[in-house]
């Protein structure tokens, strides 16, 4: 073979190349070695960011979720069936269990229903002691939430804040009531007892840490960019679709729904003496629910710092007969926990124990969103979602 | 192992390997209820800080922990996996069963979805009573445990050996 | 629609006159009125609970009721929707044995406000997020053969859950949900658990804790004065 047969390369007719032929062998190349198909993630049921025993199975496409599917009952109690074979006073300590948060908060619903059949009201110091403590408790949880969500997105230090002001306030409700966790303090026509001696002075030194660690959390949280980049714009909640899945409180009014069951409800406890104001935020993403629950915080060390200026004098019961028989009727009495709409339908048959209860709790609402709240997200925001709606798994499975 | 699990082990062997487990207890946190919170507390609250102890709360997985804590509700849902989990842990392995729910079904003793009690399913060593337990409750559950592993046969639990559960309190 | 024949019609409470209870809000009989224009037939019965109306529909009603409840009444928030069995709660100690502590409820079958045609009824409360104290409570009765109705969900999203409730415990059908499947108990769970008639084992086997060295209950006690309330049921 000679070299003179050989074309010499400027005479080489020009071939047209098509470069999209070529990319497209290049993709397929990176699809094969990237394709991972749908596969199923098991979250939970035990899982750190669930706070509890929730279980979702997610469906993903790479690091996109296809389908969440929720799978519930893990702490699941049948408290509608034990509330049946319980008498009144005795399921004040059962319902204190569901949202084991704010036990106080729990109570007072159920105590209102019963109350409301019976005839009977509370007197004003009672339903002072009442707010109070309600208030409390909600700052107890949202605290432990400002925490919480900082771990969640992978800042620790919020957590230990979290704790430490949660303890602050246990410390007041324990000095209070008795207990920790589960006050059972509301009795049906009061309150069991006083104020410790102090315990004014106490409460309002200690609102002032709460306002003070706000301020604290907005620096160190709020004002945080990583943060703000994880929860912008993540999961957000279109108003209509909240309400028509029943979420409620600080999730729906991170929304921009100005609905706050203190004020809009039936007339309960004593928020209409009081000077408040109810929060909402427009943009209903995660970030939204942490700012709402910040102010609402505050909101609520305020409130409590009012009742104490204006605690009225007087007895802690009403004249209730010993034995606790409440009258033939139905009702239904729902009030503004921390985590959203708590309510129950008592119905009663003139027994010593109600004839059903229906316990309409916050979380099993809340959370009923998230197959819808959950498609199309990345898996971390999965965490940033779970950890903003806040949710106690005895309030969703109850 | 072959030493430890036969038991021939020399006493001296015996003792620091006691003094070791005692101190670096890795516990698989199982919480489920009210008591998770309480648990919480004890674990990252300040107050608490059950970590000076030598426990150390985040194992990332069942087959690093000695020490199993079930704080709370245990439904006949959640049964097969605490079960589950319980087997994949290596031996020695302790559990604690913090509050009544997890000791005997507490409250919802007469439910139709609760578990009476975490102990049938899985042997129990500490029985912390409370509804729930105080932090400091559970505290001394883990100390009387680790004060327990201190005085105990390293070899008892490959012969099948059962000591009475420690009731707290 | 069948009857249970044993049953005593019920009073309608509503017609219990000088019960400041039983009058209605301002807004729940606002409300009250817009129904009965929209539905007009489909309303078999209204009574009022504590302010609330609460309004008993045809069951065939019962989606066009939502329609109507989130259309034209703005109740666009879901409460819940959940079950209610009127049969009379079995008693344990017919024998003078076993449970005791259960309270005693009426051996006779009677119906709440609005009354009921039968043993099973499903009831839910809407509201509204943009008026003040705005909610309506609504009933359906469901035959005991026929537990047929039809579901929320294409109204109120929210109606998922609830309704997988409400199949769950009682075994209510509710006809075009997506999936009825078990919410909170295993899958091999048999049983409608919130029926009367389904018995909780435990108390069978085992007195209530409460009992074993205590006084008598106080139901049984003899009424003392008027005193503060006290937990009797819990001493242990």
């Amino acid at each position: 073979m000679t070299t003179t047969d050989l074309p010499s390369p400027g005479d080489l007719p020009e071939i047209a190349v098509d470069p999209a032929a070529f990319r497209h062998l290049a993709d397929a190349q990176v699809a094969v070695e990237l394709d991972t198909g749908d596969m199923v993630l098991n979250i939970g049921p035990q899982h750190p960011a669930t706070h509890g025993t929730l279980r979702l199975v997610v469906r993903l496409d790479g690091e996109r979720v296809v389908s969440a599917d929720p799978v519930i009952g893990y702490m699941h109690r049948g408290y509608e069936k034990l509330t049946e074979f319980r008498t009144y006073p005795q399921i004040t300590t059962l319902i204190n269990r569901i949202d084991w948060l704010s036990s106080f908060a729990n109570e007072v619903p159920f105590i209102a229903a019963a109350e409301h059949l019976m005839g009977i009201e509370a007197p004003p110091r009672a339903q002072y002691l009442r707010t109070i403590l309600t208030e409390l408790s909600r700052i107890a949880t949202f605290v432990l939430f400002l925490g919480e969500m900082g771990l969640q997105v992978g800042a620790i230090t919020p957590a230990f804040y979290g704790f430490r002001d949660r303890e602050y306030v246990l410390n007041l409700i324990e000095a209070v009531t008795g207990g920790r966790f589960h006050p059972n303090f509301n009795r049906i026509g009061g309150i069991k007892d006083d104020l410790p001696w102090g315990w004014i002075s106490e409460c309002k030194s200690v609102m002032q840490k709460v306002l003070a660690s706000c301020d604290e959390f907005d620096d160190l949280v709020v004002g945080n960019p990583i943060f703000q980049k994880r929860t912008r714009s993540i999961g957000i909640i279109p108003q209509e679709l909240g309400a028509a899945y029943g979420v409620s409180g600080s999730n729906l009014r991170a929304s921009g729904v100005d609905w706050d069951l203190r004020r809009d409800g039936p007339d309960y406890l004593v928020y209409n003496d009081l000077d408040w104001k109810v929060w909402t935020h427009p943009d209903g993403d995660s970030f939204s629910r942490y700012w709402v629950r910040l102010q609402e915080t505050r909101e609520s060390a305020r409130m409590v710092l009012q009742m104490l200026e204006q605690l009225p004098s007087g007895p802690l019961m009403a004249k209730v007969p010993r034995i606790i028989k409440v009258p033939e009727g139905e009702v239904f009495v729902n009030t503004e926990n921390p985590l959203g709409e708590m309510g129950y339908y008592v119905i009663s048959k003139g027994a010593t124990g109600p004839f059903r209860t229906k316990i309409r709790s916050a979380s099993f609402s809340n959370v009923s969103l998230l197959p819808w709240l959950l498609r199309g997200v990345y898996v971390p925001d999965i965490v940033t979602i779970l950890a903003s709606l806040y949710f106690i798994l005895g309030d969703i499975d109850r | 192992m072959g030493l430890v699990s036969s038991g021939k082990a020399p006493k001296p062997l015996q003792h620091l390997l006691n003094y070791s487990r005692k101190y670096s207890l890795w516990m698989l946190q199982w919480g489920l209820a009210c008591c998770a919170i309480e648990m919480g507390a004890a674990l990252a609250g300040p107050r608490y800080d059950v970590m000076r102890l030598g426990v150390i709360p985040f194992p990332a997985s069942p087959r690093q922990a000695d020490l199993i804590v079930i704080s709370g509700t245990v439904t006949d849902k959640m049964a097969p996996a605490i079960k589950r989990l319980y087997e994949q842990m290596p031996d020695p392995k302790y559990v604690i069963s913090m509050g009544s729910c997890a000791n005997c079904g507490g409250p919802y003793w007469d439910s139709y979805s609760v578990t009476k009690g975490v102990d049938q399913i899985i042997p129990v060593d500490v029985y912390v009573p409370g509804c729930p337990p105080r932090p400091e409750a559970f505290i001394q559950g883990i100390v009387l445990l680790q004060q327990r592993i201190m005085s105990e046969d390293p070899a008892e639990r490959w012969r099948g050996v059962t000591r009475e559960p420690i009731v707290v309190g | 629609m069948v009857e249970t024949p044993t049953e005593t019609p019920a009073e309608p409470p509503a017609e219990v006159p000088a019960d400041p209870k039983t009058e209605l809000r301002e807004q729940a009989a606002d409300a009250l009125a817009r129904l009965q224009a929209e539905l007009g037939d489909a309303i078999v019965e209204h009574g009022a609970a504590y302010g609330d109306v609460v309004v008993r529909v045809d069951r065939e009603a019962w989606r066009i009721t939502a329609q109507v409840c989130k259309q034209k009444l703005d109740c666009d928030y879901l409460s819940f929707i959940a079950g209610i069995d009127w049969m009379p709660t079995p008693a344990v100690t017919e024998d003078g044995s076993g449970d005791t502590s259960t309270p005693a409820q009426p051996k006779e079958q009677t119906y709440g406000v609005a009354g009921s045609e039968g043993r099973y009824q499903l009831f839910a409360v809407v509201m509204s997020t943009r008026r003040k104290s705005w909610r309506v409570i609504l009933k359906t009765d469901l035959p005991d053969d026929d537990l047929h109705v039809e579901s929320w969900v294409p109204v109120y999203a929210g109606a998922d859950w609830h309704e997988r409730e409400a199949w769950e415990m009682y075994g209510f059908v509710f006809d075009g949900h997506p999936s009825l499947r078990h919410l909170y108990l295993p899958s091999e769970f048999e049983g409608h658990p919130l029926r009367k008639d389904y018995p909780l084992l435990a108390r069978e086997v085992k007195p209530w804790p409460g009992l074993v060295d205590v006084e008598p209950m106080p139901g049984e006690a003899a009424d003392d004065e008027a005193a503060p309330a006290l937990d009797g049921g819990e001493t242990a």
